[in-house]
């Protein structure tokens, strides 16, 4: 039995959904302003929306910034995850250290991090490109996917894990019945984190990019000399109906499927 | 289960390949010289970690902990409520929630930043309402002052901490905040010794998460606060471009690390025992 | 439920993603020029035109400034043919050993470049760069809120335009601004007259608005800043939005700067590059070009080719007057450390 939470929560929450949409709106009402200035309202127009989609770099950053994203996104997922798990059964002394060098991506400044990242390939040979960028992305991903899925395994017990192996589970039971619908929603924050994280790094991009593998903030970062364009505001708006066109439709399915499934699948 | 400490193995060796190897050249880096090209040269020195000593250099490096250190306060104070709002709402609101909360972060920081750029200045949209409804006569300035800096940092970094809590509060056993209703504790003494300490975890992370991330940002410095004021990592980056003086970007770079490691050390340390003390004392 | 729901929303995510990366990718075994430069600093059309005619692919990656491209291509960035430095950029990486020198036999339109363009202190002889375009730092103003004749640097001290006055985010422009207001050379090596430039700038500071270089147009177009140190091009394309700005070019004189072709070290298509270089310096296919761009065309016979709106625009086309003014931002060595200092302690208000 869940207490209703107290009214000023609900308001508070409205008004920070809010004060998070507000510049969101912005973008989106200019990305139909009918005038290449940021400036004053000057009557509604398609314009951007069609030289967008002929734009050949931007289309080609976006493709690039996307592949990344989703790449490292999954890989920095699989790997934060595992290293938040197994850290737990490693000895103190290891502990320690093992959780100093987790930590060292997230406050390492972003062009320490591209630099020396650009020292290492091209001492190693490796040309730049699209690889250079994932492996990069990877590295600053798995970070933010451990110090999250730590936090939650930071609180939660051992007691249902050692329950199930008490009665009799395979330690690959007790992990795919137990301990991962337990983690599930740090995986996902954590996820979350890094997808938000890769699809706005610069810095770190821009150093260990090659030719053909400029991505988004790349060029958008060489565009504010020109201003930016109102292209760019038109990619934005896309950019969200995508991703809440893409969040209905899964709630769609899943919703659908609900009804003939019994609860038997787990988050991923 | 035991078996799985082995799992670490590959996740240790990308570490250390991508992220061990390049940390030791800068290491070593930030004990070099430069030369008037701005080469480095392989000669052993102390100056790059003299030269922080400046006054200069502390100071602001002071004022970006200061910075940092308000803006997470700022956004613990908004992003708890809020994620305490979605954890406890039904399934589907706490699935919307976290996503509304991110999707507009997957738009690009540098246009997130200036879509304020667009609301804050002069002949902005924030000026143009209030001189339309007659509030003000003359247009204000907003942009390009520590506020706006401070609200550009707070907005850019409330994913970070609304999403570690919402995952601790989550998982919290509800079933204590009943009991506690049973006993007769007021709202607010359930809160304050059920629900906080079980969020410690979050709240740790998200601070630290929120800490780091402006500490090393000066992007909305140099957008909103018009360039008008230094962050360390200004330097540092300036070190490694303008000025042409990797020894000393990397000298500061690794003071950078280890006193932001120190700090979240010493945040956690503080904050487990605060809440050993509360379990014991729960006990 | 919930659960479900989220891991659905990220397979949705992974699908959706997965598919837009198989748009992208497709490749050709076609010579490719790989040009590392500017925004929008070439006309797509005239791009087209050359991968029409030599049968080749360009690709275009952006850098946003010299010192990203600089420590870009020092710590070992390549794979690019084609560079776009600007003047001091040319010197420091010829001294870095970071350029190829050009085979000018391969570009014999190098002709056409203005005289005043060639041999330039940067690059004696254009051993390794040729120019791509060339500037000033001047002061563009808005004649709204701007009364005065403006003529000098001094203006800008001016307290009517206390929160007025933007400046560009570059210690050695704005540094050198001052020096040149005092009568010295922009890249003073003397630490006397540095400190005495920067104790003038430390008087201004409470007149400044914005440091900013990226978006100082936006800030002049929509008149948050009334005054300040603009580049000569940045105002051309000011103008067109905004018609109050004015541009000058103070009378103590101002700094002159350019972009430039190079070739950096290790090149693999050094050849296609100048083939590039010189089929933009055919005076039809560059009038096009700047036409399209807005920037100044070095180009001595490609002026029969413009408009003559372009011919007439004396921000695009400063007068040889101005031009006498103007000096370029030379190597300071090691005092770069002494102007990054005292930037430094201007910024942040500290001493």
């Amino acid at each position: 039995m869940k207490k209703k939470s107290h009214p000023l929560l609900g308001i508070h929450s409205l008004l920070m959904m809010i004060f998070i949409y507000v510049p969101i709106l912005v973008i989106i009402v200019y990305s139909f302003n009918n005038t290449r200035l940021s400036g004053e309202w000057k009557g509604f127009t398609f314009e951007w929306y069609t030289s967008l989609l002929k734009d050949r770099h931007v289309m080609e950053a976006l493709t690039n910034t996307l592949t990344v994203a989703v790449i490292s996104t999954l890989a920095a997922t699989l790997l934060g995850t595992l290293a938040a798990l197994s850290l737990r059964n490693l000895n103190k002394r290891w502990k320690g250290g093992i959780n100093g060098l987790m930590y060292l991506p997230v406050v390492i400044p972003d062009i320490i991090m591209g630099l020396s990242l650009l020292v290492l390939f091209s001492q190693m040979h490796v040309p730049l490109g699209k690889t250079t960028v994932i492996i990069a992305h990877i590295t600053f991903s798995i970070s933010y996917v451990y110090v999250v899925v730590n936090a939650r395994l930071a609180g939660m017990g051992r007691q249902l894990e050692e329950a199930a192996s008490d009665l009799g589970a395979t330690s690959w039971q007790t992990f795919r019945h137990v301990t991962l619908p337990q983690i599930s929603p740090g995986i996902i924050a954590g996820a979350l984190i890094a997808f938000t994280m890769s699809l706005d790094d610069f810095m770190v991009s821009f150093f260990v990019s090659g030719p053909s593998s400029t991505t988004l903030p790349i060029y958008i970062y060489s565009q504010v000399k020109r201003g930016i364009s109102p292209e760019i505001n038109a990619l934005c708006t896309l950019l969200i109906l995508v991703s809440v066109t893409l969040i209905l439709l899964a709630q769609f399915f899943l919703n659908r499927g609900k009804g003939q499934k019994k609860h038997k699948t787990l988050p991923i | 289960m035991r078996k799985s400490k082995f799992l670490m193995i590959p996740v240790l060796l990308w570490m250390a390949l991508f992220l061990l190897i390049p940390m030791v050249i800068v290491v070593a880096m930030s004990f070099m010289q430069r030369d008037t090209l701005g080469n480095v040269v392989y000669h052993f020195t102390l100056d790059g970690y003299k030269t922080f000593f400046d006054p200069l250099y502390l100071g602001i490096y002071w004022d970006t902990l200061v910075l940092s250190v308000v803006t997470t306060v700022i956004c613990l104070l908004v992003s708890y409520p809020l994620a305490y709002y979605i954890a406890n709402a039904s399934p589907k609101i706490q699935t919307w929630g976290l996503v509304l909360i991110t999707i507009p972060f997957w738009i690009n920081f540098l246009i997130r930043t200036y879509a304020w750029v667009l609301l804050l200045r002069t002949q902005g949209v924030v000026n143009s309402l209030l001189l339309d409804f007659g509030w003000i006569q003359e247009p204000l300035q907003m942009l390009y002052t520590k506020g706006a800096v401070l609200l550009g940092m707070v907005y850019n970094f409330i994913p970070f901490m609304v999403l570690p809590i919402y995952v601790a509060l989550e998982q919290m056993d509800k079933r204590l905040l009943d009991a506690a209703s049973d006993l007769g504790a007021s709202r607010w003494k359930a809160f304050r010794h059920i629900t906080l300490p079980q969020s410690k975890s979050g709240i740790m992370t998200g601070c630290v998460l929120v800490f780091v991330s402006t500490s090393g940002m000066f992007v909305v410095t140099d957008m909103l606060g018009g360039a008008k004021s230094m962050m360390i990592s200004n330097i540092i980056q300036s070190q490694f471009l303008g000025a042409r003086n990797w020894p000393f970007g990397s000298a500061l770079s690794v003071i950078f690390v280890i006193t932001s490691l120190i700090l979240i050390l010493l945040f956690n340390r503080a904050m487990r025992s605060r809440a050993d003390r509360a379990k014991e004392g729960s006990a | 439920m919930k659960r479900k729901g989220i891991a659905g929303l990220l397979l949705a995510g992974a699908i959706a993603g997965l598919s837009l990366m198989s748009l992208g990718g497709c490749s050709s075994s076609k010579e490719t020029l790989h040009i590392y430069t500017w925004a929008d600093n070439f006309d797509e059309d005239v791009l087209n035109d050359f991968e029409n005619k030599y049968n080749v692919d360009i690709t275009i990656d952006n850098y946003a400034n010299n010192e990203d491209l600089l420590a870009k291509i020092k710590a070992g960035g390549g794979g690019y043919d084609l560079i776009q430095p600007s003047d001091y950029m040319v010197s420091t990486m010829i001294k870095s050993q970071l350029l190829e020198p050009l085979d000018m036999k391969n570009i014999p339109n190098f002709v056409n470049v203005q005289d005043s363009l060639k041999n330039p202190v940067y690059d004696p002889g254009n051993k390794y760069s040729i120019v791509y375009t060339s500037g000033v730092t001047g002061i563009a103003y808005n004649k709204k809120y701007v009364k005065d004749k403006i003529d000098s640097w001094d203006d800008l001290w001016n307290p009517a335009y206390k929160g007025k006055v933007l400046l560009l985010d570059d210690n050695r422009e704005v540094i050198g601004m001052a020096l040149k207001k005092q009568g010295h050379s922009n890249s003073s090596t003397n630490e006397g007259e540095i400190k005495s430039a920067v104790d003038d700038l430390k008087k201004l500071q409470p007149s400044v608005l914005a440091y900013d270089t990226d978006n100082i147009k936006q800030k002049m177009i929509q008149e948050e800043g009334w005054i300040g140190t603009v580049w000569s091009g940045d105002a051309a394309f000011i103008v067109k939005d905004n018609p109050d700005i004015e541009f000058v070019v103070p009378k103590e004189g101002a700094t002159i700067f350019s972009d430039n072709y190079a070739i950096p070290k290790g090149a693999k298509n050094k050849e296609l590059a100048e083939k590039f270089i010189n089929y933009m310096l055919d005076p039809q296919v560059s009038a096009k070009n700047y036409e399209a761009i807005g920037y100044s065309d070095p180009n001595a016979k490609a002026m029969q080719y413009h408009s003559e709106e372009y011919r007439n625009n004396h921000m695009i086309n400063l007068s040889e007057d101005e031009l006498k003014r103007t000096e370029w931002l030379g190597d300071v060595g090691s005092t770069l450390q002494v102007y990054d200092r005292y930037w430094t302690e201007l910024k942040s208000g500290r001493d």
